[in-house]
């Protein structure tokens, strides 16, 4: 028997186990395929797999508590896989001795376009995300900052605001939580607390791209 | 509007045979080819997301998976050409 208070819609109820079951059912076959994988790489690539039956699982709550949960998974999955490709390939290298660039082609392009549209496009992104505010207004906002400053690399100026960005980042973390202590410890100040945490939370999300570019810095450098 | 089933259960009937086609598919001795075929269950799952009206869910989903998905390929290739052996 399950109990299942009675804000949850019906629909959720009725799809729970056949959730839970296909959920369990992929992530046997995914780990039946690592067990009989010798290859690093390919076992690397099923573990997507697994994940994929993780998320399954996470989401047949159904709730929003399922939605805030499926954000950290997959951020961590994404983390594990960027830094296990890392070790891989460093430890082909030191086996091989040489070394292959990130990026195929020389990034040193001189054209008209690159020069006026950035400008426009990460404006506009930028406005419309602060228009939406929290986490999707910080994604969208984020994503017109990472691709101003990506031009700007490719046409070959030296775009050194990285650091000040990440520092930015940790303020609008702090503004984040005091959001949330604000919700609990007073709340009749509750829109006081939803404002900071919503902005808090865009400035956050938005100079995430920050992180994307102290690592591509170190590429971009060496021509 | 069509039932609310109909899109659950194709995100689990694609999921289930997508895996499959991933682990003992034709072909999957190439980490090109297992890496393309892990897009299937990842449609499968943003079937499933929408069934639960995740929409953020869905969003972060579906941008993780094309990053991944890069990081693979480009993994896949500079490992090639470093000349290791897959």
């Amino acid at each position: 028997m399950i109990l299942v208070p009675d804000v949850v819609s019906p629909v959720v109820v009725a799809i729970y186990s056949p959730a839970v079951f296909v959920g369990i059912i992929v992530a046997l076959i995914g780990l039946f395929g690592i067990s009989i994988e010798k290859n690093d790489l390919q076992v690397l690539i099923l573990t997507d797999i697994v994940g994929v039956a993780m998320l399954i699982i996470v989401a047949a709550v159904g709730t929003d508590l399922a939605e805030s949960l499926v954000l950290p998974g997959l951020v961590v999955e994404l983390a594990e896989i960027l830094a296990i490709c890392e070790i891989l390939m460093s430890r082909e290298m030191r086996k091989t001795g040489k070394s292959v660039a990130l990026i195929p082609t020389p990034l040193n392009f001189d054209m008209e376009v690159l020069q006026t549209a950035p400008v426009f496009i990460a404006v506009i992104l930028v406005i419309y995300g602060a228009f939406l505010s929290g986490f999707t207004g910080g994604a969208i906002a984020g994503g017109g900052i990472l691709f101003y400053v990506m031009s700007l690399t490719v046409r070959g100026v030296p775009s050194d605001l990285w650091e000040g960005i990440a520092g930015a980042s940790g303020i609008a973390w702090c503004l984040w939580i005091t959001g949330f202590l604000v919700l609990f410890v007073f709340p009749s100040y509750w829109l006081l607390g939803l404002m900071l945490a919503a902005f808090g939370v865009f400035i956050k999300v938005a100079f995430k791209a920050g992180l994307i570019g102290v690592m591509n810095r170190e590429e971009f450098r060496k021509e | 509007m069509l039932e609310v089933y109909i899109w659950f259960y194709t995100g689990c009937t694609l999921v289930i045979v997508g895996s499959l086609a991933t682990v003992i598919g034709p072909g999957v001795k190439d980490p090109l080819v297992r890496t393309l075929n892990t897009e299937i269950p990842a449609v499968g799952l943003s079937l499933i997301f929408l069934t639960y009206n995740s929409t953020i869910a869905l969003l972060t989903f579906i941008a993780a998976t094309s990053i991944i998905t890069l990081i693979l390929l480009r993994t896949i290739v500079r490992l090639e050409e470093m000349g290791a052996e897959l």
